[in-house]
């Protein structure tokens, strides 16, 4: 059994480097079917891991303290899940998407090695087996990011890596730290450090905390290295713009979540300094993103700003280290997911399909394609946070743990901002729709043509729009799972 | 009676290097065929004595009761010496290759030849004072390396090699009187020899410490004095990753570990200032030599300033003064001594084959040279620090002895180093963005018949980085070796 967790990593990293070294797999139809094949399989194996019990897999012992392995727990199924289905649904889209591209093979075989990596951080059961497939998963998700090749394509993937890779060091601090103090070091939830061990450098251990939070935060976009976001996401080809926003931002959530909840203890860092600044963090990027979202004109840009903004809800939600923003948190994640997955494609699919990048050239698009701007503008709705769509229940259980914290000042401060972030969403995502679809009476275009995307591309768009309903009217059983996590944790 | 036979692993290459010397080789086959087979007879031979003979010491020669020439073989030495002579092999099947373009080829493997002999002498010294002539032959012997081209810039470079290493041996010298003076004893003893040693003058001695530290540094590219790698920079490529990547650094390194531990002894160095002054001055090295690899744009001396760096790391180790500082400074020799030569074998082959010495030459070179870039990557993710690759551990092992050191300074060379390894991602990823990621899709002028070497210098370098990878994963018996 415990031998499926060495093909959910290992299997789509080899099919991933089998598309590129396979002659015969010059044919585009053939690559589609063969990659699609090895997705569908590493997407049969993760299923069967998250639905079963617990299992665990020692991949090499290097001596006493350092050991690579692979565990399933509650957390790593979430994510597994929600990366699974994304990555397959996406890759049914970039099908047509990334037809008349010439280096479509690189894409998806660097597509199917992301997604064995990923898997990899979630199923890792201490932190340097994290640490690693973190770093692997920078590297290899980044020909995603400079797929075009242009200069700025190229600049921005440097940026990507040296940001990422500066965070990563900078969290390996706490890694270090907590190796060498603590006994054993696989993830427990509420953390492995006895008290005893906190205590022997207390301020070291928090300062260490910090920089990991800010160091892991780096791929989820927060202040202060959340700079490379903007410049890498929009560059990307739109499929992989979808996953590095939806899914990749959200590893340095996990990373985050593994460092304080499963680490050091929530009871260690509760009401220390680390607690104030990591909320002033996540605060500030939540107004900064919306700020600089607002004042976006490109339109790919301005959804990158959004999704800075937005993991930093989480991300402000995990800072509380309360139980009810901690099931908001992580319900904000899969949402996030998927209304910022469906945002770019459709993104993606208007700038390939008509060529216009800015949002004032987006008059009467919703003419043009229909069906995309309408789940558009439900994912824009759903992510402001109007009820039913999904959004709302999130942000409502992320204002409530906020209140009910009792935390001075952020108990009030937060809401307000998150108001105040709702308010800018409104301003920055609606005027896609409402230009879209009431370009106004002096807008005369003559010659509207249809141009929506393939059907094949047109299903996951439709299918992300309706989930962003379908989970804000139906949030229970996710709810349900998740709380199962903040009992175990006991929060 | 055993000790005496290691006595041959250095003198050999000595003798046979000057015979060629004297008696030139004139056919190229066949000087490489007499040459790798005393390397291979001696790599043969000295491993045999590792394995079989116990160390003793062993007086060869007395000036004076106290001043001898001594041999003594303990565990630093032959960690030291069987690294050595298992990398010189290979670097010479290297060296082959990339000399044949070269002139006077017969003096130079003369020397290079000679040079094991030496290193190997350093290894197996049995005090300080054979150590130090071990030690100022090994920079004549290469002297006529650095300035192999015989242009103007390498005569330069030459020059200030010499300058800089007979000063820093200078240095060195007088420390090794002073000391001489006081306990009346150089034998090296772990523990060291000062214990109990006139107390009243432990300030001095200190003084001396900080002194001899420097001299030694000088070879080990300390800054300030450390400036000489990067002009010697100019010599052959072989030279540059053997020498300066290994056998010369190193030896520098290796008298600083044999300097604190086995003369002034950690015990009586831990908490003096002397400990700080070298602590600063290894912290403030690696900082310099990463930061200046970023701004290098010849590929060959970006990678001499990340030596440079990267024998802080393990100066800095030593410098902790515990067994754990010693344990990962010696991790990180190895491991630095490995995946750098291999670095440097690389873009050695790069320069072989293209002729391009600056980064923004090699654009798209990736996807020529496809065997070189790949081991390029990997090594360069070891030195970075990534998991499981065999620099992750070092790093490991010196951060720990660094938190358990627990004073200010090491929690800063901690942080150091962390910075440092950002900054190594830097300079050595820029390089493996360039092969393989050329803005607009766009190769360089001139590479574009550009391939892999011929075998003769793919070998070494793919067993280097298979190495690289192996040592991660089986650093648990890596360790013992090295745990003293």
């Amino acid at each position: 059994m415990n031998i499926l967790l060495l093909v959910s990593v290992f299997f789509p990293i080899l099919g991933g480097l089998a598309v590129f070294f396979i002659k015969g797999l010059k044919s585009y139809r053939a690559m589609c079917i063969f990659t699609a094949v090895i997705a569908l399989l590493t997407a049969v194996s993760n299923c069967v891991l998250c639905f079963t019990d617990t299992v665990s897999l020692t991949l090499w012992e290097v001596n006493d303290t350092i050991a690579f392995v692979f565990t399933t727990d509650n957390i790593s199924r979430l994510f597994t899940m929600l990366m699974t289905f994304m990555f397959v649904l996406v890759l049914f889209y970039s099908f047509d998407y990334m037809k008349h591209d010439e280096k479509s093979n690189r894409f998806f075989g660097f597509y199917l090695c992301v997604m064995g990596v990923l898997a990899g951080i979630y199923f890792s059961s201490n932190l340097i087996t994290m640490y690693m497939f973190y770093e692997m998963m920078t590297l290899l998700s980044l020909p995603l990011v400079l797929h075009t090749m242009t200069k700025e394509a190229v600049a921005a993937g440097l940026k990507y890596i040296f940001y990422s890779i500066g965070g990563a060091v900078l969290s390996l601090t706490a890694v270090f730290y907590l190796y060498n103090s603590a006994d054993s070091t696989s993830f427990t939830p509420g953390g492995f450090l006895t008290a005893e061990e906190a205590q022997e450098h207390p301020e070291l251990l928090l300062a260490f905390v910090m920089c990991a939070i800010i160091g892991f935060g780096c791929k989820a976009g927060l202040f202060p290295l959340h700079d490379w976001l903007p410049t890498a996401h929009p560059i990307a080809p739109g499929p992989a713009s979808a996953l590095l926003s939806g899914i990749i931002t959200k590893s340095g959530v996990v990373a985050i979540i593994r460092v304080v909840f499963y680490s050091v203890g929530v009871d260690f860092i509760r009401g220390t300094w680390v607690q104030y600044t990591w909320m002033i963090l996540a605060l500030f990027t939540v107004f900064m993103g919306s700020m600089l979202a607002y004042r976006e004109k490109y339109l790919k840009k301005r959804l990158a700003f959004s999704t800075v903004s937005q993991v930093s809800y989480v991300l402000f939600g995990l800072s509380l280290m309360h139980p009810v923003a901690f099931v908001g948190a992580l319900l904000h994640v899969v949402f996030h997911s998927t209304i910022k997955v469906d945002l770019f494609l459709v993104a993606g699919s208007i700038i390939h399909n008509t060529g216009c990048e800015r949002v004032d050239e987006l008059k009467s698009v919703g003419k043009k394609m229909p069906i995309s701007i309408l789940s558009f503008t439900f994912a824009s709705l759903a992510l402001i946070g109007i009820p039913p769509a999904c959004g709302f229940v999130s942000k409502w259980m992320l204002a409530e743990g906020a209140l009910s914290s009792g935390i001075e000042v952020f108990a009030y401060l937060g809401p307000a901002v998150l108001l105040v972030s709702a308010l800018l969403t409104a301003g920055y995502l609606l005027p896609v729709p409402i230009d879209g679809f009431f370009p106004g009476s002096e807008y005369k275009d003559e010659h509207i043509e249809k141009c929506e995307p393939k059907a094949l591309s047109l299903v996951p768009i439709a299918v992300l729009g309706i989930l962003t309903l379908i989970l804000g009217i139906f949030p229970g059983p996710l709810t349900n799972f998740l709380e199962t996590i903040v009992t175990e944790l006991c929060l | 009676m055993s000790d005496y036979l290691f006595l041959i692993p250095i003198l050999f290459p000595i003798i046979t290097g000057a015979l060629i010397l004297a008696f030139p080789i004139k056919k190229d086959k066949s000087r490489n065929a007499v040459t790798f087979t005393i390397s291979i007879i001696n790599m043969i031979v000295t491993l045999l004595l590792l394995i079989f003979c116990d160390g003793e010491s062993v007086v060869l020669f007395s000036f004076n009761e106290s001043l001898n020439i001594s041999l003594h073989v303990d565990g630093l030495g032959r960690f030291f010496g069987g690294l050595v002579s298992i990398l010189w092999p290979f670097a010479q099947l290297y060296a082959y290759e990339y000399m044949s373009k070269e002139e006077r080829r017969n003096s130079f493997f003369a020397f290079f030849t000679m040079t094991l002999g030496s290193v190997l002498g350093i290894s197996f010294s049995g005090d300080l004072f054979t150590m130090y002539i071990f030690y100022e032959l090994l920079t004549l012997l290469t002297f006529p390396l650095v300035m192999h081209e015989g242009n103007k810039e390498s005569v330069k470079a030459g020059r200030k090699y010499l300058a800089y290493m007979l000063g820093g041996a200078a240095f060195a010298l007088m420390g090794l009187i002073v000391l001489l003076n006081f306990s009346g004893t150089v034998n090296f003893m772990k523990g060291g020899f000062l214990a109990g040693v006139a107390p009243e003058n432990r300030e001095l001695l200190i003084v001396v410490f900080v002194v001899m530290f420097m001299g030694f540094g000088v070879k080990a590219a300390l800054m300030p004095f450390g400036k000489w790698l990067i002009s010697a920079a100019v010599a052959p490529t072989p030279v540059t990753a053997l020498l300066h990547a290994v056998a010369v650094v190193k030896a520098g390194a290796f008298a600083c570990i044999r300097l604190i531990y086995f003369c002034f002894g950690a015990e009586y160095l831990h908490g003096s200032f002397g400990q700080y002054i070298a602590l600063a001055l290894t912290i403030f090295t690696i900082l310099y030599g990463s930061c200046m690899a970023v701004k290098e744009t010849h590929i060959k001396k970006r990678l001499a300033y990340s030596t440079i760096s990267n024998l802080s790391y393990v100066l800095f180790g030593a410098c902790l003064m515990t067994d754990d500082g010693l344990y990962g400074s010696l991790s990180h020799f190895l491991v630095h001594a490995v995946s750098k030569i291999a670095l440097f074998f690389c873009i050695g082959s790069i320069i072989y084959v293209t002729g391009k010495t600056s980064i923004y030459d090699i654009n798209g070179l990736g996807h020529r040279m496809k065997k070189i870039f790949a081991c390029f990557t990997l090594c360069a993710l070891s030195l970075i620090g990534i998991p499981p690759f065999s620099g992750f551990m070092s790093k490991y092992n010196l951060l720990e002895a660094a938190i358990n050191e627990g004073s200010p300074l090491a929690i800063v060379g901690m942080l150091a180093i962390l910075v440092s390894a950002v900054l190594t991602a830097i300079y050595l990823l820029t390089i493996f963005m360039r092969g393989y990621f050329p803005a607009e899709n766009k190769l360089s002028d001139g590479i574009d018949t550009a391939h892999d070497p011929s075998f003769r210098m793919l070998t070494p370098i793919m067993v280097f980085t298979v190495v690289v990878f192996v040592l991660g994963l089986l650093w648990n018996n890596v360790s013992s070796l090295i745990m003293l």
